[in-house]
């Protein structure tokens, strides 16, 4: 079996960096699906991506795919010949379609009866054929999240498309897209390259791109990134390589190569995530720290040639971040020049949202709510009132304008230059936390009321107003802010009523400004986020909604129940009883009649005697458990009563002649559902 | 090589155009935020026919004064623009040469085309393209038009605006824009603050300050009109500057601080409607004109596509 190697490259104009991998992951497998589809085997693909490529590589894709046969159907054999045993139109119509004389047609057996048919051979498909179009249809399919035209055509791509270079072995296959023609031409680096770079084989492509200064793998740009940027840290430094600033890096260069810089240590009395903002997010530079965690004035930046004068390059980027750190260093000094508490003033004229007041309302709604909950949270009030004053003041410092992922921080670093405590600066900090799902909850009660407050607020108000999250459209990120009160809450406010939690930010608005019914809408979105919340604990959604069917609205009340019934489900016995509670519930569905309490003179039968009588030794410890949060303990009280269940199925009639024993019966079911449903609602899970 | 004097750079990048096939033009005699309002680019930017331009153009920005006390901040700066419509298939190629014709060579600097989305809410429109890293500092703006005036752009026209103090500064090494050699003379060296300095001062003055804000209340009314007035008459060119008119009206009277959060979007967006309006005014009259600057194919069908939708409206 003849084997190539596959090789198609799309040259761009700059891609934006963040977008490459996903372009070419895209590429890569919209390419060998179809290449599995059209018949055709290969050993491996790889996919390369660089600001001005994307590109796939499959070495060992056979030329010509196997041959195959199918089956074609026509009509049904006893529809295919008349009385006479002529040939009918209908076969006669099937056979000249196909191209064969109706004596050529075989009889085929399906399910539906035996069909006149043909055995058809199919050639296997051939590669250079088929290619071209699995391309065209595979980089169709790339996403472009922004589309845009260049020069005086209609087709559409993230940036302009340059060049398309297609191999196949040593032979270039014909591809037009984008009014351009395939050739063996690529392009080497931008400026370390002159010309156009033909390539003879596709089996050559990632060394010669090497040759002509551009390496096409991204993971290869990585490490070199890697261990030149460490290799520039000096003893007893440590420069720090964040995975997400080091894709982005790999995705601006073709030519990796690093090179150190510095800036004035007097920066250094900026609060150190200033100066990293600025380093990192405007100018992607690395930065270095020591042994104690103390940042080094320098920055490693990666540029994409190796530089006749590196000095050049390594000067003109100190000359960029000089400026910026300057604008840091002065806004951390004018800022401090006010108190924090002097800035809550200008919080009046900041609008939180259009009907919800502004952030000096929202502030204070804060307060309240923490107030309110701090008792529960065990947190000293008097802290909880001084820090919740001052929490949202930095949104209003020219440094937070300036950085605004600075939030918080920048507040608790002018807290403590204000005299605050420790413990008040780092509430402040803090209360933006859990910022995603993973992080850490806030690191005291005091933190962590705030921080339950100022979601409470947002999400009752936010729903007050009527801006429910609706898709993929959550503009507030109530989603986030919903997970977050959960694992807090959860976490440490775990006995305390959803609604309570909630009212206490509803009774904060007027009657008017909010719904009447926000705390019910905010519960039920909260419940709702529980699947979420549980997800990678792998617990089940119905586990979830056998707990949540018991009308629960306490978290850590739901949690025990949850658990409970974790370690509960599996058995054998788990699913007789949820059977059984499917049967009862089912039986009790049909039925309207008014049931009063179980007479016992009307007990006839054994098996409902020595059900009755389980069912009354067991009450009263499952009341006890229940309302003491032992649901495992209560759980297997209930599993005691498995026995006399399945003999109550097998040996009463419920639906006895005499409506008296009926109704008796029904009552008994009905106490012995209200047993269970103490704990939760088995009949979900029943199979 | 001693470097560019400030005039000698603006000298360098007209002929550089000038000489790919730009018509170099001066600059527009209005006040305007950018080079891109200027109908060089702006109108011509709508509708099918070819155009390449290369111009100068100072740009007000009120907000930005700073007295003439900030080294890198002014409210009248220059931009050195480019338009080459439709964008020819090598127009970075010739970007990177115009900086090797200005000594700055890509072996020894770091040239980088850095993911940038620019868009104008006055102008109603947007474009996809880079900011140009020169080791680390953006020197340049690179964008190929979508859409302007609330219209699809169709040919393409791609954009190029250069900061030009900054990339002076860069090619000077000097830290202050006002320490910036304009020229070399016999009598001595001018500098950027020698020409602009006491500009920056008093129009700082000016604009936070003594900008008469009543005054300037009722002449964004009246430039709103009168565009409006002047587009019914089929006055195209005179409306659009009356566009430009009201957008640095607003400008000032946002340096003053006369316009609250709410009230400023919809100020903006009254703009809009007017650049929106002109801009279809002007595809009109170009079209009663037979868009005499476009490739026939593209004039042609143009025109087809015009009027087709007239006769389903």
């Amino acid at each position: 079996m003849s084997t190539r190697t596959l090789c198609f490259e799309l040259g761009v104009e700059e891609l934006p960096a963040g977008e490459l991998k996903g372009m070419a992951l895209s590429l890569e497998s919209g390419m060998c699906k179809g290449i599995n589809e059209a018949g055709l085997s290969f050993e491996h693909s790889k996919t390369f991506w660089t600001p001005r490529r994307l590109a796939v590589v499959i070495s060992g894709l056979q030329e010509a795919g196997e041959a195959t046969t199918s089956e074609v159907l026509g009509p049904p054999v006893a529809a295919a010949t008349d009385n006479d045993g002529a040939w009918t139109p209908a076969a006669i119509g099937f056979a000249k379609k196909q191209g064969v004389a109706p004596d050529k047609l075989i009889a085929i057996s399906t399910p539906k009866g035996e069909r006149l048919g043909l055995q058809k051979a199919l050639p296997g498909k051939l590669a250079a054929d088929v290619v071209p179009t699995i391309i065209e249809t595979a980089v169709g399919q790339i996403p472009v999240s922004k589309r845009m035209r260049w020069g005086r055509a209609r087709h559409e791509f993230l940036r302009p498309v340059q060049w398309l270079m297609l191999l196949f072995g040593e032979e270039v296959l014909e591809l037009s897209l984008f009014n351009l023609n395939s050739d063996r031409l690529t392009a080497g680096h931008r400026f370390h390259s002159q010309g156009t770079v033909s390539l003879e084989r596709a089996d050559d492509y990632e060394s010669v791109l090497k040759a002509h200064h551009v390496i096409p793998s991204a993971a290869e740009r990585e490490a070199i990134i890697c261990s030149e940027v460490a290799a520039l840290a000096e003893e007893g430094e440590t420069a720090i390589i964040d995975d997400s600033l080091l894709e982005e890096v790999g995705g601006l260069v073709e030519f990796p190569v690093a090179l150190r810089g510095s800036f004035d240590p007097d920066f250094l009395s900026v609060p150190r995530e200033a100066l990293i903002s600025s380093m990192r997010e405007h100018q992607k530079y690395f930065h270095l720290e020591k042994a104690d965690g103390s940042l080094v004035p320098s920055f490693i930046t990666v540029s994409n040639i190796v530089s006749s004068q590196p000095d050049t390059v390594i000067k003109g980027n100190e000359r960029v971040i000089r400026p910026r750190l300057a604008d840091a260093a002065f806004f951390f000094a004018t800022d401090k020049q006010t108190s924090l508490s002097s800035k809550s003033e200008r919080l009046t004229g900041v609008t939180f949202q259009g009907k919800l007041g502004s952030l000096a309302d929202k502030q204070h709604r804060i307060k309240n709510i923490a107030c309110a909950i701090a008792p529960a949270l065990n947190a000293d009030i008097d802290i909880v009132t001084r820090a919740s004053g001052l929490i949202k003041c930095d949104l209003v410092s020219d440094m937070v304008l300036e950085f605004p992922e600075l939030q918080g921080i920048t507040g608790a670093h002018y807290a403590k230059h204000d005299g605050e405590s420790e413990l008040v600066a780092s509430i402040i900090e803090e209360h933006y936390w859990p910022k995603y799902s993973g992080d850490t909850l806030p690191s005291t009660p005091e933190a962590m009321t705030v921080a339950l407050a100022d979601r409470i607020d947002t999400l009752v108000g936010i729903f007050g107003i009527g801006e429910i999250p609706s898709g993929s459209k959550d503009p507030f990120a109530l989603r986030r802010a919903s997970l977050a009160v959960i694992r807090m809450a959860l976490d440490s406010a775990r006995d305390m009523p959803i609604r309570t939690l909630l009212s206490a930010g509803s009774e904060q608005f007027d009657t008017d400004q909010i719904a009447n019914e926000t705390v019910e809408n905010v519960t039920a979105y909260l419940l709702d986020r529980l699947p979420a919340h549980y997800e990678e604990s792998g617990i089940g959604v119905d586990v979830l909604r056998a707990a949540l069917e018991t009308g629960s609205d306490t978290f850590g009340d739901i949690e025990d129940r949850l658990f409970a019934l974790v370690d509960f489900m599996g058995s054998e016995l788990a699913e007789s009883l949820a059977a059984a509670n499917k049967r009862v519930a089912n039986i009790l569905a049909k039925s309207d009649a008014e049931l009063g309490s179980i007479d016992l003179s009307l007990l006839t039968e054994n098996a409902e005697k020595r059900l009755v009588q389980a069912l009354q030794s067991v009450s009263e410890d499952i009341v006890t458990a229940c309302s003491t949060g032992r649901f495992a303990s209560a759980l297997e009280q209930l599993a005691s009563l498995r026995d006399p269940i399945d003999d109550f199925f097998d040996q009463v009639m419920v639906n006895a002649d005499d409506p008296a024993l009926k109704r008796n019966r029904l009552t008994i079911l009905k106490q012995l559902r209200e047993q269970f449903l103490m704990v939760a609602d088995l009949a979900v899970l029943a199979r | 090589m001693s470097s560019l004097t400030f005039q000698e750079l603006i000298l360098g990048l007209q002929r550089f155009w000038g000489e790919n096939g730009c018509v170099v033009l001066q600059p527009l005699d209005l006040e305007v935020g950018a080079g891109t309002f200027h109908p060089a680019t702006f109108l011509r930017a709508l509708g099918p026919e070819n155009w390449n331009a290369a111009y100068v153009q100072p740009s007000r920005r009120p907000g930005d004064g700073r007295y003439g006390e900030n080294p890198n901040r002014l409210q009248h700066y220059y931009q050195f623009q480019v338009v080459m419509k439709p964008s020819p298939a090598d127009f970075q190629d010739r970007y990177l040469d115009s900086l090797r014709s200005l000594g700055l060579d890509p072996l020894e600097h770091d040239v980088r085309f850095v993911e940038d989305n620019w868009e104008s809410p006055t102008l109603g429109a947007w474009g996809l393209g880079w900011e140009v890293w020169l080791n680390g500092m953006e020197v340049s703006q690179f964008t190929y038009f979508q859409q302007a005036g609330g219209l699809e752009c169709f040919p393409v026209t791609g954009e190029i605006t250069y900061g030009i103090e900054r990339l002076a500064m860069y090619l000077q090494g000097v830290e202050s824009v006002y320490d910036l050699v304009w020229s070399e003379t016999p009598t001595g060296t001018v500098t950027y603050g020698d020409v602009f300095h006491q500009n920056e001062v008093e129009m700082s003055h000016f604009n936070f300050e003594h900008a008469d804000v009543p005054q300037l209340l009722n002449y964004f009314e009246f430039c709103e009109t009168e565009a409006e007035r002047l587009v019914s008459l089929q006055l195209v060119l005179p409306a659009y500057e009356f566009v430009m008119k009201a957008s640095h009206a607003f400008n000032l009277l946002d340096a003053r601080h006369a316009i609250g959060v709410t009230e400023r979007q919809r100020y903006i967006l009254r703009v809009r409607t007017l650049a929106r309006m002109a801009a279809h005014a002007y595809v009109d009259s170009r079209a009663r004109l037979g868009f005499p600057m476009a490739d026939k194919d593209l004039a042609d069908a143009a025109l087809a596509q015009r009027e087709k939708s007239e006769a389903a409206s």
